[in-house]
């Protein structure tokens, strides 16, 4: 009972107990606040590079897309793998999944004049069963809130854009005097053959529908500050600009190694906005079966996207089913999401450990302190640990009131640390203006990182093992002066001046 | 009833060796107030220390009712110390964090658990307000010890050691640090428990004036004891302070 009241009222008139509960409070607030930070860019980071992903992926690195055959040695078409995909082990746990292509290929537009190139990442999808594998959709800047199934259709305004632009450049074209000479006048020949109608011969054809392209974000548009240094996007390429995409072609089968340039001019058609800077200045989405036609592979693909019922539980049988399919010796790979960005993701873990790891040394100072402080205590206390001891106190018992003592301190700082650390968390936007506002320098550059706000995630899981920790810490440091003092000669205590 | 045979103790710095107690004989009897005198340095304080187990002779015995006890396990020592020896130092040994009251209640947390203390805490409370209220303190049982004069100080320690009904009350010098009517008053308060309660008490001073108050006067001199007087006959054996 002793070893409670004095630990207690040790607590309550001991002032340099309070410098330990602020180096405890102190260091787990600091471990909370950047635990709940770096988790917050780490969910978003992993949920934005899930993003685009669908749950697994298998792709081929030959040209010309994956070459199954049937029992007769043919090739089997996209519909037929999955269908073969469906009918394996792994098809009861499949949701959803569409064949796309993944080819690099240079985009080509021209801006206020001048033809500007940027190196894509071009994807034939079939917009629909793109979306039903998810992170499409809700991506797209004007299709993301319609109830319509996303498409490479041209809105209304687009359509009058592409109209404005081939009229500025046939008057543009209308205007350069062309360098050849004239021909001479002929007298026209009576028998000759009248030149056709152009018109009359169209004017019952349907018109050709225009190639819809989605470009990411930031490859449309330019990004600069302005004179007072806020950050301005402008659209490079609006919807209804035509592009030119250049990529490479070939024929199937043993050909197939013979590539050749194709390149195709398509409209823009919306925009793919991930937030995730990879994807936006890289993506370009067009129509599957137009790519399949520019790139002369009609009924083959590069990729499947494969979206599974439940990710968590049956992400490694489906993807040892699907290995057992697509023999990794053909080019063929099958990899979840995770496998994919598997280095990204294992850095962002390896950083998060490694800051645990350096921050959780100020928890470690503070044990320091605990333990020059309780030292300091124990010494003060000398006589009073005689006095203990001439009234039937035990070592042990002696030794119980110093370890509860650091253990009651731990435990005091780590509710306030915790108190302290989940209050900053919840306001670490309104610090971090009030911070950029004091020092004048942005604490957080938003554009930079893409998020509006700093990502917070809190982990009950991270608080409580911080707290565990910083409790452990601060009763393991006063075990060497609780032991100092259980082992004080009593008489030797009373004396002590 | 408490015998020490043939004590030796020396204390020890470096390679010097200093002998306090040399070969020792006492024998205190059940229900005696006893005084040892001295000068400073006679061992007095050590013997004090040696037979309430509170530090260990280097040779010799020590028994109580016939069992020895200078040899015992820490844990029995410790709750001889705690229920059997009470213990009046010079300076009081009071808990400067604590209450007079909590003061006083301390050798009853040390000997019970939080739950044993949760289960008795009215009648120890109950208990220490008698205590306090028999040597004057009743009205400043929520006072610190730092609220306290060195009179009130020592009633405090005195009902502190009395709280577990000890068998023996050892009082190192208790009047060492009080006035002379302070000291007196201490006195007539030991006096007036070994004669209505039947404490057994071995007091430690220098003080020739206060010894005239016991029943037996021992003068100690180079670590052995050199006269024995009996200042006077004891004149009433009761039976011990019943326990709680």
């Amino acid at each position: 009972m002793y070893k409670l009241l004095l630990c207690v009222r040790y607590l309550q008139t001991r002032y340099l107990a309070f410098i330990c509960i602020v180096s405890v409070m102190l260091g787990v607030a600091t471990l909370i606040v950047v635990n709940a930070v770096m988790s917050g860019f780490s969910t978003k980071l992993k949920d934005r590079l899930h993003g685009v992903l669908s749950d697994v992926i298998i792709d081929t690195d030959r040209m010309d897309g994956f070459d199954l055959q049937d029992v007769n040695g043919k090739s089997l078409t996209p519909d037929q793998i999955i269908q073969k995909i469906k009918d394996s082990p792994a098809g009861p746990k499949i949701e959803a999944i569409t064949p796309t292509i993944e080819v690099f290929a240079i985009l080509q537009f021209n801006f206020r004049g001048q033809m500007l190139t940027k190196p894509v990442r071009l994807i034939g999808i079939d917009p629909e069963g793109r979306a039903s594998v998810g992170g499409f959709k809700e991506y797209l800047v004007r299709q993301k809130d319609g109830s319509a199934p996303p498409s490479f259709e041209l809105t209304p305004e687009a359509l009058k854009q592409h109209e404005h632009n081939r009229r500025q450049r046939e008057r543009a074209s209308a205007l350069e005097v062309p360098n050849v000479p004239m021909p001479k006048a002929l007298v026209p020949d009576p028998n000759a053959i009248p030149e056709p109608d152009e018109k009359a011969m169209t004017q019952d054809m349907p018109v050709a529908k225009p190639h819809g392209v989605i470009p990411g974000f930031t490859l449309a548009h330019f990004r600069f500050r302005d004179d007072k240094g806020v950050v301005v996007e402008e659209a490079a390429l609006k919807p209804g600009d035509d592009v030119t995409i250049f990529t490479v072609g070939g024929l199937p089968g043993a050909e197939g190694a013979r590539m050749r340039p194709v390149w195709g001019t398509f409209l823009v058609a919306d925009y793919l906005k991930t937030e995730m800077s990879e994807y936006d200045q890289s993506f370009v989405y067009v129509s599957l079966e137009q790519l399949q036609q520019l790139r002369t592979m009609e009924g083959r693909c590069t990729a499947f996207q494969i979206k599974l019922k439940n990710y968590e539980t049956d992400k490694v049988v489906v993807a040892d089913a699907l290995r057992e399919i697509f023999d990794p010796r053909t080019g063929a790979r099958v990899a979840t999401w995770e496998e994919h960005q598997g280095s990204l993701l294992a850095a962002i873990e390896v950083e998060k450990s490694i800051l645990n790891l350096l921050l959780f040394m100020i928890v470690g100072v503070a044990g320091f302190s605990i333990l020059a402080i309780f030292t300091m205590i124990v010494s003060e206390k000398y006589r009073d640990i005689g006095i203990l001891k001439s009234l039937g106190a035990s070592n042990h018992g002696v030794m119980s009131i110093f370890v509860g003592y650091g253990f009651l301190l731990g435990t005091v700082g780590c509710c306030l640390g915790t108190a302290m650390g989940l209050w900053i968390t919840d306001h670490i936007n309104e610090i971090e203006m009030f911070l950029t506002k004091v020092t004048g320098k942005a604490v957080f550059p938003r554009d930079v990182y893409y998020f509006k706000d700093i990502p917070t995630n809190i982990e009950v899981s991270s608080v409580v093992l911080v707290n565990v920790g910083a409790i452990a810490i601060a009763t393991l440091f006063s075990l060497l002066p609780a032991w100092r003092a259980s082992r004080l000669h009593p008489v030797r205590a009373l004396r002590f001046e | 009833m408490l015998v020490a045979e043939n004590l030796r103790k020396a204390y020890r710095r470096h390679a010097v060796q200093v002998p306090v107690i040399n070969g020792l004989d006492l024998e205190v009897k059940t229900g005696e107030f006893l005084s040892i005198v001295g000068a400073s340095g006679s061992g007095k304080s050590t013997l004090l220390h040696l037979l309430g187990t509170l530090d260990a002779p280097d040779s010799g015995r020590i028994l109580l009712d016939g069992k020895r006890i200078d040899n015992l396990p820490n844990r029995d020592r410790d709750a001889l110390r705690n229920r059997t020896f009470g213990y009046i130092f010079q300076f009081y040994h009071l808990l400067p964090e604590l209450t007079t009251l909590d003061n006083v209640l301390m050798p009853a947390y040390i000997g019970h658990s939080v739950m044993g203390w949760w289960k008795t805490r009215s009648k120890w409370r109950a208990r220490a307000m008698e205590l306090l209220t028999r040597v004057g303190m009743g009205h400043r049982i929520t006072h610190r010890p730092g609220q306290l004069s060195g009179g009130e100080l020592q009633r405090a320690a005195v009902a502190r050691a009395l709280l577990m009904s000890p068998r023996v009350l050892l009082a190192d010098e208790p009047t060492g640090n009080l006035d002379t009517a302070t000291g007196d008053e201490i006195v007539r308060l030991l006096r007036e428990l070994n004669r209505d309660d039947g404490v057994t008490i071995v007091m430690v001073t220098h003080n020739l004036e206060i010894v005239k108050a016991t029943d037996r006067v021992l003068r100690m001199a180079g670590g052995v004891m050199t006269e024995d007087t009996t200042a006077k006959k004891p004149t009433f054996h009761a039976p011990l302070l019943a326990a709680v």
